[in-house]
């Protein structure tokens, strides 16, 4: 097929603008130039930095800090806008954008075994580590689907109004003689199990594969000390506010706010802690195509926007290179750092990326009324 | 064009934007979670063979089906009495009734929910007042259990209960009560005889109301239920959302909406439901 130059010129501008390479205003300078404007009108060209790139976090507080640590620099930088949606990606939710064949959604901030489920089932974007700097985080908070943003952890929190010394171990958190009153855990399983297993005299390098009904057996010991399963981090404070519990399984984040908040009243640590990743995942198919999105997520693994996450939320930094930037008052708050990763456990992803329905519905009709 | 048509047809064709929106908004959405429960994950009868012999999901069903009746139960007393005052008070406390029915009606249930946790949870009101009355030690645990959902469900539901009610009571014909009495019966006698029987249906519509009503309930029990009280609705919203088993979580959902259909039957068969809400 014969080709003019002009053609051949417009051809490579087009791919250009496809793959990204090339803004709006200056592919239509050139098409212009070239006398090409009506064929580039119509050349299809979805021209993603127009779109907004659609990060879909759990809401709340987050929404702010996200756009403080990583949105708004992002589009400063790259010019591409973001728009955050906080309404929650669980497995179900991504599965629903994705069956209805038109997701609206690109990057998540996902359970890392969620990714991993559903980018092995093919509906997930394979990470493109031209793009991402793998080297940015852990070898062990990375997988094909899915890099982690920030580490967050289980921790425990009692109040100190309860009991003079200090729990330590889970084992600990179930022994009610030494430390009485109500208790509270994590409603959607996560790092229960684990919890129970350890309180049982399991050694951490043996947790996994989890023993399920040692597990759920171990839980039911304790289950008249358990005021409620929360479910939210909201839900979790306000027990600890209102003095309902003396002692609980808590997110970090929610127990670094109750220790300001209730003027040490509340005491917590990373001692036996269960550690565990987000994970910056993307859509398959997503609306902004893979680059932008890509382009986000090495953004998000810099240092700077990672620490004021932790400064915001109390989030650790998932790029060890933060460690060293953090100011001197948040160093102890932060689970990722070298000393505080090694007290904690670290949840298996794998685990749960092969276990978690079935074992959660086991879990929730055990801890049900 | 519309005029030239003959008049009942006229009338007709005004009736026909609910039955299409019902098409539309809930028939064919219907057909498509049918359609779920018997293809996700592979075709079969799977997901049912499941409702019928998984003891956790008989655990959910069993607890949802207790909990409602119960709270009929609940509803349907304290609607009853409120109905009864209303009939036979003055005008000045059938005010007082009605604002006890209808303020609570207009509040968000959302925010009577957070209001029931506040009032009821270990150093809430109730708790402390009674604590410092002196009557009980320790503080009662009213709710993050079944009982604060119960609380909480009771008191959203009795309007529901209370104008059925109210609307059979006001069918009854003094005169009968009255030629009771004349005819020698004890007040008790009236009301056992001839005041209750005639509040029958109303009563069964009332129950079944409530009841159908209930078994929908999400965000009390998710909140005042401690984590613990998981009911039918919040299990298939886990089905959808956290554990992704569409299937399992669209079969429930056709037990369910079968379970509503064979009482809403019940209600039309054993009561005019004209007269429910005339």
């Amino acid at each position: 097929m014969h080709r003019t130059h002009q053609q051949d010129c417009i051809e490579l501008l087009v791919e250009k603008a496809r793959r990204g390479q090339i803004d709006r205003r200056s592919f239509l300078k050139a098409a212009g130039m070239l006398a090409a404007l009506p064929l580039a009108m119509r050349s299809g060209i979805g021209w993603a930095q127009d779109r907004p790139v659609i990060i879909v976090n759990w809401g709340g507080d987050a929404i702010d800090a996200y756009r403080q640590a990583w949105t708004d620099s992002f589009t400063r930088e790259t010019g591409i806008p973001v728009r955050i949606d906080g309404s929650g990606p669980t497995e179900g939710a991504i599965r629903a954008q994705l069956a209805s064949g038109r997701p609206s959604w690109d990057v998540v901030d996902a359970e890392p075994f969620t990714s991993l489920t559903l980018g092995r089932e093919g509906l997930m974007r394979p990470l493109d580590f031209n793009t991402i700097e793998r080297s940015k985080v852990n070898e062990e908070f990375a997988t094909e689907f899915g890099v982690a943003g920030y580490l967050y952890s289980y921790v425990i929190a009692w109040d100190k109004e309860r009991f003079d010394s200090a729990p330590q171990t889970w084992a600990d958190f179930w022994d009610v003689e030494r430390f009485p009153g109500k208790r509270t855990m994590y409603k959607w399983m996560n790092g229960v199990l684990e919890a129970a297993l350890l309180a049982d005299g399991v050694a951490v390098e043996d947790l996994y594969p989890l023993d399920v009904a040692r597990a759920l057996d171990k839980i039911d010991e304790l289950r008249p000390h358990i005021l409620a399963y929360w479910g939210s981090g909201a839900e979790s404070q306000q027990l600890f506010l209102d003095g309902e519990v003396s002692i609980g399984q808590i997110w970090n984040t929610r127990a670094i706010v109750l220790e300001r908040d209730t003027e040490g009243r509340v005491g917590w640590h990373y001692d036996n802690a269960c550690v565990t990743p987000s994970s910056w995942a993307v859509l398959g198919d997503n609306p902004a195509g893979s680059e932008p999105a890509m382009r986000f997520i090495n953004h998000a693994l810099e240092p700077e926007g990672q620490i004021e996450l932790l400064k915001l939320l109390g989030n650790g930094p998932s790029n060890p290179a933060a460690e060293a930037l953090i100011p001197e008052e948040l160093i102890e708050l932060n689970c990722g750092s070298v000393d505080n990763l090694a007290r904690q456990f670290k949840l298996d992803i794998e685990w749960y990326a092969d276990h978690y329905g079935s074992v959660l519905d086991q879990f929730l009709s055990r801890t049900g009324a | 064009m519309i005029t030239r048509l003959p008049e009942r047809w006229q009338y007709r064709l005004l009736l026909w934007p609910l039955p299409i929106l019902l098409l539309l908004c809930y028939v064919i959405p219907f057909a498509g979670i049918v359609t779920w429960s018997v293809t996700l994950p592979e075709l079969g009868v799977d997901n049912y063979a499941r409702l019928a012999n998984d003891p956790s999901i008989h655990a959910v069903l069993w607890r949802t089906l207790h909990l409602c009746a119960i709270v009929g139960v609940c509803a349907l007393l304290l609607a009853f009495l409120m109905a009864y005052c209303w009939l036979y008070s003055s005008s000045r406390w059938q005010r007082w009734v009605e604002l006890c029915i209808f303020l609570p009606f207009f509040i968000s249930v959302l925010v009577r929910t957070f209001g029931w946790l506040v009032a009821l949870r270990n150093n809430g009101l109730v708790n402390s007042w009674l604590q410092d009355l002196g009557l009980i030690d320790s503080p009662l645990a009213l709710t993050r259990n079944t009982l604060g959902v119960i609380i909480a469900m009771v008191h959203f539901m009795v309007p529901f209960a209370f104008f059925p009610l109210l609307s059979s009571m006001r069918q009854i014909d003094d005169r009968v009560l009255l030629a009771a009495r004349g005819l020698g019966a004890s007040r008790l006698r009236v009301f056992i005889s001839v005041f209750l029987p005639q509040t029958l249906p109303g009563l069964l519509g009332a129950f079944i109301m409530v009841f159908v009503f209930c078994l929908g309930f999400f965000i009390i029990p998710a909140i005042l239920g401690g984590g613990s009280t998981l009911m039918a609705a919040e299990y298939v919203f886990l089905q959808m959302f956290q554990t992704y088993n569409w299937g399992i979580g669209a079969a429930l959902c056709v037990l369910m909406l079968v379970l509503v259909s064979g009482l809403v039957w019940l209600l039309m068969r054993f009561s005019r439901v004209e007269r429910l809400v005339g």
